[in-house]
């Protein structure tokens, strides 16, 4: 074989010569890889590794006017349980320990939950619901229970967190408070007031950029967001959950007697416009009710006789009557073209002032008012009611108000019985909450003001805005015509004759107007035939606080459906509560009580005690009690034989004190 | 300085090289500990650390310990440590450690230290040298195939299929280093073909059996076709998972990388600090600090050259190249691994992977060069006599 060194040399060259071609491919497929195919590669890096996290704001606080809680948002707990992760001889020493506390913290017994752990553990299940929507303290306890407490690994924890909005009140003013809610199409339905002022609730969404470090771990890039979250604004609401709560429960019980299909009562307070109160009940098929629609600003319906006010304000305005125009009630019937008014009461009421056919609620009175006042230009009737912003919207925040409808002369549906029909509250539509705003405006001296559910946005302690109350029209008649309708609507409970006289307590001056408007009357078919009795005034009648009105849709007819029997009681009770609720201030005055001998006495007591003395006092004529502490404090032992004043002593007066040990006082 | 520096003897440049990458090793080994405290959940940062640097300075006292065994002593201890090695490998083997049923029996518990030791490591540096004891042997003879069949091949066989059911890349570098050794050594060409083709129908039957009755005994052939499949399916696969977080590592180091310690894919790539440092390395020090590691590389290839050239032995040069080459090799597969020229293996990347074997078999290896790089004390034309050789009488009976 004959091996060289050289031979040995030339091979080892060749085999070197080797690795360095395959040190060279190397570089060549490292660089290719760097240049040639790097982007992609850079891009999956970024796509695999690094992902913009979404930091969710907290959502604000929606408060009621006195502070109380309306909505919140609250992290809620779903537990669940891997039974595969945890080891076998962990499972059996924890599975009953772990069922009793289970059982202690939840109150199902400790062998439903052994068995559904366990059943768990047989089926292999990695995600047995343990316990649902936990909230933060329970989950805690959960977190700290045998076998819990080793862990999601180790134990098997699973813990799923989310945060749902919370009423600590409950389904009272549900609807109102509403609610904001986004759907897996990213379309949003805002309802009432969360919906509203989701603007200021939401808050802002912050960005952070995460590093993926291992299978659903991710690790934040840097020291800072990217945006910063911004949680949202706390909302203070004018509700008044005192008002809301009487509200809710008058008309409740109202709708619950009358069968009703649904109702709202609003509250409102004169002098700001400010909404204290918002119910909506509507009825379930099973008869009960909860809060279904916001009828209140949503739902536009011709109002009925309640809307005679703003024909008479409108008639007194342009000078058509006075209040004590003679007008003939027509026996109750009286023909207009080929329509017949009819008043409620059959044979009607005979030739009456405006004052009363207001106070009774004549609709034949009325509507010849109008149609007599105006059919020469009934545009200016109209043009009147306009001048009061009847036909506009209030502009409430709140989503889906509803929209008024007062018809110009020469519109589609307008006819020669328009103004007689309109008079009396048909052929317009208002929601009760634009009825409750004219009210209101009467009530308030003529200035109407725009319904506010809103009192100011705050960050924490900070006042971010503050709503004041809004006018939309200050003065949407003059104030005599506001003063001759005040009266009016007084002297509708105050007056015997007045349709809403049930009403009139001693305590109470209600005043308010009362509506019972027909509804589905199209088809003539008296099953169809369905009432809306509404209720609308304030109180107290003199000065008034509170505007309120009183809307109950299709009452059980074999019940009642006048609106002083459905919807009035509810007027009432309201008033009567908020009244009653208001603190009574009234001063007593003044006085002294005089007894000169007790003063006396006191005098002579206090006197001798502040005397630093030598000699025994003379006590004859001192009650005892008061002896026998002046002779204690000098140190002497004192005996007491009978009741009263101190007649006689055992040691005379004057007697130096050091000689004295003991002295009996004998009282009488 | 001077002192400590007299002691160290042998090639100069070596002796820099590795001290350089086992000084840098430190930096992707401390990296990648982050993935296994904070992902994996294994032990601290600094514990890491501190048995890395405690392996290093085992290491260094090994090369420093057999630099200074004279270069012929080292045939007689190939004949001694060759049985043990087979016994230290069929013990290895029987003790049946399975990964996922895969035969994963590489390692052996060392008993106190508490350290695992990779039995195949230190065997293929033993095979080495005794081949080269071997070729330097019948390096004047006229050898015939059947002559060489026992005191060769058979034990070149005993070892390489004792480290094939576990580790099959470690068995098909050995066999390619024996292969070459015997090409450098002057072994006949054409019986080199038939030992090549004896290993392919080896291995063929081995996979084969393996295949047609798999519960005979734990192997991972499953695991080497799939790999291989993978390397030649061009496709994103399921099994490319661990390449395709190579090159994304490699691809967003760029020219200067990331920065030493910011690397993403380390917490993606398992064994980030052994089997796929170098493309660690590269997202954290870009082309330069990759292309840099393998200059030291190939420089270090460079010196084992010049050392082979300049030892005046046969035995020396064959030594230098059989024990020095597998070092440079094994860094080129890992490399090429990292950046997919070769299908996915367990090749460390030698001196900066973590690993205790790795890195104690390297400093043997580089021992040995070092002691083969000394300057004689006297020379005469082939053979050293000067020096005492006890394990003399024992190389000659073989």
């Amino acid at each position: 074989m004959a091996v060289t060194p050289s031979h040995i040399l030339r091979r080892l060259y060749l085999v070197a010569g080797g690795l360095f071609l395959f040190a060279g491919a190397v570089v060549f497929k490292l660089v290719n890889l760097q240049a040639a195919q790097g982007e992609k590669y850079r891009d999956l890096a970024m796509q695999r590794t690094e992902k913009l996290f979404t930091i969710a704001p907290n959502r604000g606080n929606l408060y009621s006017d006195d502070g109380s809680l309306l909505a919140t948002s609250v992290s809620k707990y779903t537990i669940r349980f891997d039974a595969v992760t945890v080891k076998e001889e962990t499972f059996r020493a924890t599975v009953q320990p772990l069922a009793k506390a289970l059982a202690a913290q939840f109150g199902k017994p400790a062998d439903y939950y052994e068995k559904l752990l366990k059943k768990a553990r047989t089926n292999k299940n990695r995600y047995a619901l343990i316990a649902r929507d936990l909230d933060y303290s329970d989950f805690l306890a959960v977190r700290e229970f045998p076998l819990f407490e080793l862990g999601p690994y180790k134990g098997g924890l699973i813990i799923e967190q989310r945060t749902v909005r919370e009423h600590p009140l409950g389904k009272i003013a549900e609807r109102s408070v509403g609610y904001e809610r986004y759907d897996d199409n990213g379309y949003v339905t805002r309802v009432g007031l969360e919906g509203a002022f989701g603007d200021y609730l939401r808050g802002k969404e912050g960005k952070r950029l995460k590093q993926k470090i291992a299978k659903g771990q991710w690790k934040p890039i840097g020291l800072d967001n990217i945006i910063e979250p911004k949680d949202g604004y706390d909302v203070v609401s004018t509700i008044d959950i005192n008002i809301q709560d009487i509200a809710h429960h008058a008309l409740l019980r109202q709708l619950e007697h009358y069968k009703a299909e649904h109702g709202t009562v609003i509250v409102m307070e004169t002098a700001t416009g400010a909404i204290k109160a918002i119910s909506n009940l509507g009825r379930t098929e099973e008869g009960t009710y909860y809060e279904r629609l916001n009828y209140a600003i949503g739902e536009s319906h011709e109002p009925g006789s309640t809307f005679k006010l703003m024909s008479l304000v409108a008639a007194l305005e342009d000078g058509v009557v006075d209040t004590s125009t003679v007008i003939d009630t027509e026996r109750g019937y009286w023909r207009l073209y080929d329509r017949v008014v009819r008043d409620s009461k059959h044979g009607g009421y005979g030739e009456i002032t405006v004052s009363k056919a207001f106070e009774v609620s004549s609709n034949t009175a009325f509507a010849k008012i109008i149609h007599n006042g105006y059919k020469e230009k009934p545009q200016n009737f109209v043009n009147r009611l306009m001048e009061m912003r009847l036909h506009e919207p209030l502009g409430m925040p709140i989503k889906g108000e509803g929209v008024p409808v007062i018809r110009n002369p020469g519109d589609k549906g307008w006819s020669g019985i328009s103004l007689a029909w309109m008079s009396h509250g048909y052929e317009v539509s208002m929601t009760p909450l634009q009825t409750l705003a004219f009210y209101n405006a009467i009530a308030n001296g003529g200035e109407l003001l725009r319904p506010r559910l809103i009192r100011e946005v705050r960050e924490w302690d900070r006042t971010v805005e503050k709503f004041d109350k809004e006018v939309l029209h200050p003065q949407i008649c003059s104030p005599e015509t506001v003063g001759k309708v005040q009266e009016l609507l007084r002297k509708v409970v105050s007056e015997k004759h007045g349709t809403g006289h049930k009403l009139d307590t001693p305590f109470l001056s209600l005043a308010g107007k009362t509506g019972t408007a027909q509804k589905n009357y199209v088809g003539k078919d008296p099953e169809k035939l369905a009432y809306i009795s509404t209720f609308a005034g304030y109180f107290p009648a003199e000065e008034p606080l509170y505007s309120c009105i009183v809307v109950v849709h299709e009452p059980d007819k074999s019940v009642g459906y006048y609106g002083a029997d459905v919807s009035g009681p509810v007027f009432q009770s309201v008033a009567q509560k908020i009244l009653a609720n208001r603190p009574i201030e009234s001063h007593l005055p003044e006085f002294t009580l005089e007894k000169p001998d007790l003063d006396e006495a006191y005098e002579g007591y206090y006197s001798l005690a502040q005397e630093k003395m030598q000699t025994l006092p003379d006590l004859r004529g001192m009650s005892g009690m008061d002896a026998v502490s002046l002779l204690e404090n000098l140190g002497l032992e004192v005996e007491v034989r009978g009741n009263g004043k101190v007649k006689r002593q055992s040691v005379s007066k004057g007697t130096d004190i050091s000689q004295v040990k003991r002295v009996i006082l004998e009282l009488s | 300085m001077r002192n400590i520096f007299r002691h160290l003897e042998g090639d100069k440049a070596i002796w820099a090289v590795t001290a350089l990458l086992a000084l840098f090793s430190f930096l992707p080994v401390y990296s990648a500990s982050s993935n296994l405290v904070y992902v994996v959940g294994n032990g601290t940062t600094m514990g890491h650390l501190f048995k890395h640097a405690l392996l290093l300075l085992l290491g260094f006292g090994i090369i420093y310990g057999i630099h200074r065994i004279p270069t012929h002593f080292f045939k007689g201890l190939s004949l001694i440590a060759l049985p043990v090695t087979i016994l230290l490998l069929i013990y290895t083997l029987a003790q049946g450690n399975t990964i996922e049923g895969a035969n994963a029996s590489r390692w052996i518990q060392l008993p106190l230290v508490g350290f695992t030791f990779q039995t195949s490591n230190l065997a293929a540096v033993v095979l080495m040298i005794y081949v080269a004891r071997y070729l330097t042997k019948i390096r004047e003879q006229e050898i015939k195939f059947t002559q060489s069949l026992l005191p060769l091949w058979l034990p070149v066989f005993i070892v390489i299929m004792l480290i094939l059911p576990a580790n099959f890349s470690t068995a098909a570098i050995l066999f390619a280093m024996v292969l070459v050794l015997c090409f450098l050594g002057g072994y006949p060409m054409k019986y080199l073909m038939g030992i090549i083709g004896a290993g392919v129908v080896f291995l063929t039957l081995f996979v084969l059996l393996a295949k047609a009755a798999p519960g005979l005994f734990p192997n991972r052939v499953d695991t080497w076709i799939s790999r291989v499949e993978n390397f030649w399916d061009g496709g994103d696969t399921e099994g490319d998972y661990q390449i395709e977080k190579a090159k994304i590592a490699i691809a967003s180091g760029g020219l200067l990388g990331n920065g030493a310690g910011k690397s993403v894919m380390k917490n993606f790539l398992p064994q980030s600090s052994s089997d796929f440092i170098y493309a660690i390395i590269i997202e954290e020090y870009g082309m330069v600090g990759g292309l840099s590691l393998m200059f030291f590389y190939m420089l270090l290839l460079f010196r084992i050259v010049v050392v082979a050239n300049a030892n005046p032995t046969i035995f020396g040069k064959l030594l230098v190249v059989g024990v020095g080459l597998p070092i440079v090799f094994q860094a080129l597969i890992n490399m090429a691994v990292a950046v997919e020229l070769f299908p996915v293996t367990g090749q460390t990347l030698p001196l900066i992977s973590s690993g205790g074997t790795s890195i104690w078999m390297t400093c043997l290896a580089i021992g040995i060069v070092l002691s083969a790089s000394r300057k004689p004390l006297v020379e005469s034309d082939g053979e050293r006599i000067d020096e005492e050789n006890p394990l003399e009488i024992l190389s000659g009976q073989l």
